[in-house]
């Protein structure tokens, strides 16, 4: 019986991850061909694919007798121009969906998020402060990122405080966030507008987040964050599923709550802060798709880790071409910000579990 | 095995919860806490299992002090059930199970082993909880959660099992079914076993031994009939009762609140 169940809920995981791998390239592809200039989607596959073949022949040094790709190729053109900003929307969302998971065990909050409680707005605040104090900060990607960190580090730290002085209740935890978002999206939008100057672009597009700008080697300051916390957090799934079922149970098997607790925050601040340093502000995903994920392959964070980037990176790729869409159809100034859509999508989906949650789950935390 | 526990004190910040408790425990039987409110029974089972740290006094298990064992080793042997477990976000009861045999597998081994499937298996349908493998945790009433925290300590297979309060929400039945499964193990396995237990019927019906616990320090320990006395129970717990003899064992039963004489526990 255990062993049967147990054989399931492997099949389910693994025929999930593949139907989601072949959403994702769709995605992907889409991605590539939706925009100002529209192109043909099936061609970019098969472009890409060429490409992609020919170059791995060509280092592999196998002999061969394809063509070469042709740069000039306007189809191929077009879809590598979007090849940056769409790496960039496909990793935002996978590293927030894993920030999220993290922060919902972490917590035992199936509300947590990064945006709501408030990670995010530090993060940008930091960033803000070290632009002001140090102006050329903005080419160093990567200092950029440890600022970003040790905000939103600070950010989860004061949530966590100001919710377990009202209480350390669920909905505590979330009004503090609240609080705290609020009081530093002031803080970071004040500011943002003193450097303008200094940034050179519409600081709406870090306090909303955006893809428009994103360059291909850009991409690498949210990969490199994404690989390592992801393996990290994979690493840890023991710890993680243990961690689940309360702080003395967790200790029982030798974990001790307080340090777990500080290095899954410390990997879910990381993963927040490059998406904040690189692309800007994008609310909600990280609220929903490890609640998708659950509900596709259950709580065993070997299963539902994988499952959530999935989930992430397709909410926010969806996301971002609904913007160029939007931006087409208007023929208005520029882009919407990314975090407007997910922000549409995501605060219903809040607005839900908090019903779910208040009728008749409060006695079980 | 034994657990010998000498001066053990434990203060929760300026609380004392308790002051010195010296014990001795034995395998192969039942041991049951009792005491009021208050007294300090959850807080003993804690601290045998080192969630709560003791502020003097050592424990030691097979004449080794607790605090010499690795972690690994005292999630082999030792198994604390509390009454609550967190369910905020419910796994399934399976994947619930499964982390009771992570003592037994290392750190970082994804595939989980048929044997340690076989082991729960065997636990639940012991527990009669096989048909709750697939549910999720929330979805359970009192009396099934309750016995899958059970389940879930047996399927660690330690030598010490500490149970808090196990048989607040299960039905007739239940009761003695669960506590009859946990004697004939505790048995035949040579357990150690702690039961934290407000029902002093329960208590009297099967404990090998009974710690009466009091403000924190021990009242009287020993076997039944040297514990479960009249004036000892109306004392303690501020209450008037009557023994009845059932089946040649002493049954306390609770009659009415002693209202004369102020209860010397008050919490």
């Amino acid at each position: 019986m255990a062993l049967e169940l147990y054989r399931i809920s492997m099949r389910r995981f693994l025929t999930v991850f593949s139907s989601l791998s072949i959403v994702l390239l769709f995605m992907f592809v889409l991605s590539l061909s939706v925009g100002s200039t529209m192109v043909n989607p099936i061609e970019v596959f098969n472009k890409l694919l060429h490409s992609l073949i020919y170059k791995a022949v060509n280092t592999l040094g196998i002999p061969h007798v394809l063509k070469p790709v042709i740069e000039t190729d306007r189809v191929y053109s077009v879809a590598t121009l979007r090849l940056g900003r769409t790496i960039a929307a496909i990793s935002t969302g996978a590293l927030l969906g894993v920030a999220g998971l993290l922060m919902q065990t972490a917590t035992r909050n199936p509300l947590a998020e990064p945006y709501i409680l408030g990670l995010s707005s530090t993060a940008l605040t930091t960033i803000a402060i070290g632009i002001i104090l140090v102006p050329n900060i903005m080419i160093h990607k990567w200092a950029l990122t440890t600022i970003a960190f040790i905000g939103a580090l600070l950010g989860f730290v004061l949530t966590i405080l100001l919710s377990r002085l009202a209480g350390g209740t669920s909905i505590s935890l979330v009004l503090s966030g609240i609080a705290i978002n609020a009081l530093f999206s002031g803080i970071s939008h004040t500011l943002l507008y003193v450097v303008q100057n200094t940034i050179r672009m519409h600081y709406v597009f870090l306090l909303m987040g955006s893809t428009s700008t994103i360059l291909l080697n850009d991409t690498i300051f949210l990969i490199l964050p994404f690989a390592a916390g992801t393996t990290a957090s994979l690493l840890l799934f023991k710890i993680l599923n243990t961690f689940l079922y309360g702080d003395e149970y967790a200790k029982q098997f030798g974990y001790s709550p307080s340090l777990v607790l500080i290095i899954i925050s410390a990997i879910a601040s990381v993963l927040t802060a490059s998406t904040v340093a690189t692309v800007g502000i994008v609310g909600f995903v990280g609220l929903a798709a490890p609640h998708i994920s659950r509900l596709l392959v259950g709580t065993d964070h070997r299963f539902s880790l994988p499952i959530t980037a999935m989930i992430g990176a397709m909410i926010t790729t969806i996301a971002d071409v609904v913007v160029r869409i939007i931006s087409l159809l208007s023929a208005g100034l520029g882009e919407l910000p990314l975090g407007v859509i997910t922000s549409t999508i995501g605060a219903p989906f809040l607005a839900y579990l908090i019903i779910k949650r208040m009728k008749g789950h409060e006695d079980s935390y | 095995m034994k657990i010998v526990i000498r001066d053990l004190e434990i203060w929760y910040n300026s609380i004392k919860a308790l002051s010195n408790i010296s014990l001795e425990i034995v395998d192969g039987e039942l041991t049951f806490v009792i005491g009021p409110n208050g007294a300090g029974k959850s807080t003993l089972l804690k601290a045998i299992s080192l969630i709560v740290p003791p502020k003097w006094g050592v424990i030691y298990i097979d004449g080794r002090d607790v605090k010499l064992y690795s972690v690994r080793e005292l999630a082999k042997t030792i198994a604390y059930v509390a009454p609550h477990i967190s369910r905020s976000i419910p796994s399934t009861v399976l994947d619930y199970l499964m982390t009771a045999r992570y003592p037994y597998t290392s750190f970082l081994q994804f595939k989980e082993d048929k044997t340690d499937l076989e082991v729960i298996d065997k636990v639940s349908r012991q527990m009669n909880i096989i048909h709750l493998l697939n549910r999720r945790l929330d979805q359970l009433s009192s009396g099934e959660l309750q016995r899958v925290v059970i389940a879930r300590a047996l399927t660690q297979q330690p030598k010490i099992i500490l149970l808090d309060e196990p048989s607040a929400f299960l039905d007739l039945r239940y009761r003695l079914e669960i506590l009859e499964h946990i004697k004939n193990i505790t048995r035949t396995e040579n357990l150690i076993t702690i039961i934290a237990i407000h029902d002093l019927y329960l208590a009297s019906l099967y404990a090998d031994k009974i710690i009466l616990l009091s403000n924190g320090s021990i009242a009287a320990c020993g076997n039944v009939e040297e514990v479960l006395k009249e004036e000892v129970i109306e004392r303690i717990y501020g209450v008037r009762v009557e023994l009845l003899e059932v089946k040649g064992k002493r049954i306390i039963l609770p009659v009415e609140p002693l209202t004369l004489s102020t209860p010397q526990q008050n919490t």
